[in-house]
C-alpha cells in the first residue's frame, strides 16, 4: 500500500514539473520544432526560437549580424522598451534570423547559437554576444574559442557545445536563414519585418523605438 | 585669415554653395551612417555612444563647405592651379566613405559585388571609421590654412 502510495507520488510529482517547465518555457523561450515555421512570407523555420508568447498578434522578424555595429546599437537602445512593451505583455513576439555577412566570424557566431538553442539557451547565448561585441570586426571577440568560452560563462555542457560548434552542424541552417534574408530584399543589418493579422511592414536599420510603436500599436 | 574669408564669401555664389556643400554632405552623411530614416517615416535618431560619430560628421560637413568654395574660388577669380583644390575633395572623400562602409545598404552592396575583397574593405574602413574621419578632418584643417595663406600672397600679387 505504502509502495503504491510513494510510486503515485512520484508519478504526480513529475507530472506537476513537467507541467511547471513548459509552461515556464512557454513564456519566455520555445524552440522551434516546426519545420514549416513561416511568418508572413518569410520562412523562419530556420531562425531562432521564439522569444514571448508564440500566440501574440504581432512576431517581429529581426535580421542581423552578430559582427553589426548597428544591431548592437538597436539592441541596446530599442530592444529593451520592445521587450517591456510588447513582448513581456504578450503583444508581440520575436525571432532572430541570421544575416551574418560582414566577416568571418559572423557565421561561425550565428552557428554557436544554434549550437546553445540545443541546450535550451539560444538567448542567453544571443544576450552575451550582442553584450560582449566589440568594435572591430573579425577582430577576435567572436572567433572560435571565445564564443566556446561564452558557451562556459552560461554553463553549457561544453562536449555538446564544442562537438556541435566544430563540426559546423549548423551551418547550412545560417545559409538558409542568409538566403530568406536575400529573397526578402533585406539589403542590411538589422533589418525588420512586422508581421500582423493583416499583413507585414518592413523596417531597415535601428530605428528607435518611436517607429516601432507607430507601426504596431495600429496592429494590435 | 577673416580678410580671405571674406573675400570669398562676399561674392552670394559662393556663400549659396557653401550651404549646398554642407546641407547635402551633412544629411547624405547622417543617412548613410542611420542618425537619419527615411523609411518608413522621416526620423532622426542619436543613439547613445554614438555621439562622437556625429560630430565628426558635422565638422567634417563644415570643413568641406568652408573650404571647397574657397579653392573653387581661386581657381575661378584668381585662375590659380587645380592641383591645390585636391586637399579639400581628397579629405571630403576619405571622410564620406569611412562612414559609408559598414552594415547598412552600401556595405552589403560592396560585399555582395565584390566578396572576400569586397568584405574586407569593409571591415577595414568599418573598424577604423573614426580614425579616418579624423584624417579626414585633418587634411581638411591643413587644406583650409594653406588656401588661406596662398589667397593672401595671391591676392597681394594681383593687388
Amino acid at each position: 500500500m505504502n509502495k503504491k502510495a510513494v510510486i503515485l507520488g512520484v508519478i504526480v510529482i513529475a507530472i506537476v514539473a513537467g507541467i511547471a517547465a513548459s509552461v515556464s518555457s512557454s513564456t519566455s523561450e520555445t524552440v522551434n520544432l516546426d519545420m514549416g515555421r513561416t511568418h508572413g512570407t518569410i520562412s523562419t523555420a530556420m531562425g531562432s526560437a521564439i522569444l514571448g508568447d508564440p500566440s501574440a498578434p504581432i512576431t517581429i522578424v529581426e535580421f542581423g549580424d552578430y559582427q553589426c555595429h548597428q544591431c548592437y546599437n538597436w539592441f541596446h537602445n530599442t530592444k529593451p522598451a520592445i521587450t517591456r512593451d510588447y513582448i513581456e505583455t504578450g503583444k508581440a513576439n520575436l525571432v532572430f534570423v541570421d544575416l551574418a555577412f560582414l566577416g568571418n566570424d559572423s557565421p561561425k557566431a550565428a552557428q554557436a547559437s544554434y549550437c546553445a538553442e540545443d541546450q535550451g539557451m539560444y538567448w542567453d547565448y544571443h544576450d552575451i554576444l550582442y553584450n560582449s561585441q566589440e568594435p572591430k570586426i573579425d577582430g577576435g571577440w567572436a572567433n572560435s574559442e571565445r564564443l566556446k568560452a561564452f558557451a562556459f560563462s552560461l554553463g553549457l555542457d561544453m562536449e555538446l557545445f564544442e562537438s556541435c560548434l566544430d563540426s559546423g552542424k549548423y551551418s547550412k541552417r545560417v545559409q538558409y536563414n542568409i538566403q530568406q534574408a536575400r529573397d526578402h530584399g533585406v539589403r542590411g543589418t538589422p533589418g525588420f519585418f512586422i508581421v500582423g493579422p493583416d499583413g507585414q511592414q518592413q523596417i531597415s536599420g535601428a530605428q528607435p523605438f518611436s517607429v516601432f510603436k507607430q507601426i504596431m500599436d495600429p496592429m494590435i | 585669415m577673416i580678410q580671405s574669408i571674406k573675400l570669398v564669401f562676399s561674392n552670394f555664389i559662393y556663400v549659396l554653395l557653401s550651404a549646398i556643400i554642407f546641407v547635402s554632405m551633412m544629411i547624405g552623411l547622417l543617412i548613410m551612417s542611420e542618425y537619419i530614416f527615411l523609411a518608413p517615416y522621416i526620423v532622426s535618431h542619436l543613439p547613445s555612444g554614438t555621439e562622437l560619430g556625429f560630430v565628426l560628421i558635422l565638422t567634417l560637413s563644415a570643413l568641406s563647405a568652408l573650404v571647397i568654395p574657397m579653392n573653387i574660388f581661386r581657381i575661378n577669380i584668381l585662375k590659380s592651379s587645380k592641383q591645390k583644390m585636391s586637399g579639400g575633395v581628397v579629405g571630403s572623400i576619405i571622410g564620406a566613405v569611412a562612414g559609408a562602409c559598414s552594415c547598412g545598404p552600401v556595405g552589403f552592396a560592396v560585399i555582395s559585388t565584390f566578396g572576400s575583397v569586397g568584405a574586407t574593405a569593409t571591415a577595414f574602413l568599418t573598424n577604423y571609421e573614426i580614425p579616418i574621419r579624423i584624417m579626414a578632418i585633418a587634411i581638411l584643417v591643413v587644406t583650409y590654412f594653406t588656401t588661406i595663406k596662398s589667397l593672401k600672397l595671391e591676392c597681394n600679387i594681383n593687388s
